[in-house]
């Protein structure tokens, strides 16, 4: 077989040697003979690693490495990687079970063609059980995969309900097909990453919300009281003062939050505004002024 | 229960009332705002549900600006359960009843899932607002008293004091006169009330 093939072999002791002292001396072989309870007991614990890294602070990186790497360990795998779509559509490698050069290009070759792009178009696993023969699907990714010493491939959607953000892509050093209990497992934890991901997005969209709820509220706030300045300094309504505020921020291409903090704190003199210094004063002043109206009103000579 | 209210609160401070259900809840919410305390204050800084149900015959007084009128008012029991989303914390939900009595076991359950559905709900209103503003859906129905703020700078003016103090100076005005805060800052925006005069009459 070829170096990288072996490599994704290799890699998956490195892996075990750093999770699990107790386990990095039986090989990979174990589990291409079919060790179930190796497998099964791998799967359980890569679910509580998953359900671990949720609670913990959260790095989606980290976590699509975990299920590269476990889906090397556990099934009958020869590399495995997860692409996520950016937000330009484009699928981009997130993460990997080996860093071999030529197993990224394999994945971001399929930003163009392969497994990984049908998938996610599709929303549908896809598969080439032998990238060898000559009808495959995928011409110039089918060569280079071969190069890289695999010869069949799988690639299954991350998808909930209706929204897809990716694929998981397992590559195998033989042709045939992969077994079910193999995909269904591979799957599930495809099922988890992804359920991670779109909860932390949620959870990140919703403290953007209400960081902008909050930054909202309080300019507002900051505005209403810059109002009440000006309408004390200029003896105008809340609506003259709003405009006199307004007007200030536009001509001097400041931002009105910034204005009215401005006025607030005694760095912009509310009376120095320009606009209407209307004299509303005649129709309230007697009854307005009899008490310190010497205070607030030094506009009125 | 008799009725409901639902507040916003950043940070310590109550900012106003997203929806309230009838006149009784609206007092419970405009007290809290205008005295700093109260169930829904407690239970967002608390970050808990908060119950009282025997506001008239606490077994612990709390709240005691609070309590005298929300009593007054026929608030008899009354309870504040927090509005969050994981580490987010929006307010809290207020419902009150006319007689006193626990929440059962299932009141209790609907109301923590009432809650954890008018957080979202906020959250969603306030996703269709351009950067920096606030929703149209939250600021034509929501009750945020901006005019306790305007009324603030104005009183800075007149007493030469910060917008801060001033606020203090409103609230203690309209606790010592026993009056409504938002009718207080009203008058003093329609110049109808001018501190720099009140407190002349009023200092002794």
């Amino acid at each position: 077989m070829t170096d990288l093939a072996r490599g994704g072999r290799k890699r998956r002791k490195v892996v075990r040697a750093r999770t699990g002292p107790g386990t990095h001396d039986c090989g990979g072989d174990d589990q291409r003979n079919g060790d179930p309870m190796g497998r099964e007991a791998i799967l359980t614990r890569t679910f509580v690693e998953l359900a671990d890294t949720l609670v913990a602070d959260f790095d989606v990186v980290e976590l699509l490495t975990l299920v590269a790497d476990r889906c090397v360990e556990a099934l009958d795998v020869g590399a495995a990687g997860l692409m996520l779509a950016a937000p330009d559509g484009d699928l981009r490698v997130m993460a990997s079970s080996s860093d071999a050069m030529r197993l990224l290009e394999l994945f971001e070759l399929q930003s163009q063609e392969g497994p990984c792009l049908d998938c996610y178009r599709s929303g549908q696993p896809e598969m080439d059980q032998d990238l060898g023969a000559n009808n495959g699907r995928w011409p110039t990714f089918a060569a280079e995969a071969l190069a890289a010493g695999f010869h069949s491939v799988n690639a299954l959607p991350m998808r909930l309900r209706g929204e897809l953000i990716g694929a998981l892509n397992l590559f195998h050093v033989d042709a045939g097909e992969m077994q079910q209990v193999d995909v269904d497992a591979a799957q599930a934890l495809a099922d988890v990453a992804t359920i991670a991901i779109l909860q932390h997005r949620a959870a990140l969209e919703a403290d953007a919300l209400n960081d902008q709820l909050n930054y909202a509220l309080k300019s507002r706030i900051v505005i209403e009281q810059a109002k009440g300045i000006v309408g004390g300094r200029k003896g105008v309504d809340m609506e003259q003062a709003f405009t006199t505020l307004r007007n200030h921020a536009r001509s001097h291409n400041l931002r009105l939050t910034d204005v009215a903090r401005d006025v607030i704190n005694g760095t912009l003199s509310a009376t120095a505004l320009d606009g209407p210094t209307l004299r509303r004063k005649p129709s309230h002043a007697p009854h307005l002024r009899c008490g310190g109206g010497e205070h607030s009103s030094p506009q009125t000579g | 229960m008799s009725g409901a209210g639902i507040m916003l609160m950043f940070g310590d401070v109550a900012q106003g009332s997203v929806c309230t259900t009838n006149e009784v809840s609206r007092l419970i919410e405009d007290l809290q705002c205008s005295l700093g305390e109260g169930p829904c204050i407690d239970a967002h800084n608390e970050d808990r549900p908060v119950l009282e149900p025997d506001l008239a015959a606490p077994i612990t007084p709390r709240w005691l600006a609070f309590t005298g009128p929300a009593v007054e008012a026929g608030v008899r029991a009354v309870f504040g359960f927090p509005l969050q989303l994981g580490a987010i914390r929006l307010g809290a939900l207020n419902l009150y009843r006319d007689r006193p009595g626990t929440l059962s076991r299932e009141q209790h359950a609907d109301a923590l899932v009432m809650a954890d559905v008018a957080a979202q709900a906020i959250l969603v209103l306030q996703s269709a607002a351009a950067p920096g503003e606030l929703a149209r859906a939250l600021e034509d129905n929501a009750d945020f008293q901006f005019v306790v703020h305007q009324a603030s700078g104005m009183v800075s003016v007149q007493l030469e004091v910060t917008v801060g103090e001033a606020l203090v100076r409103l609230r203690a005005f309209a606790f010592g006169n026993d009056r409504p805060l938002v009718e207080v800052a009203r008058d003093v925006v329609a110049r109808s009330l001018r501190f720099d005069e009140q407190n002349d009459e009023k200092d002794p």
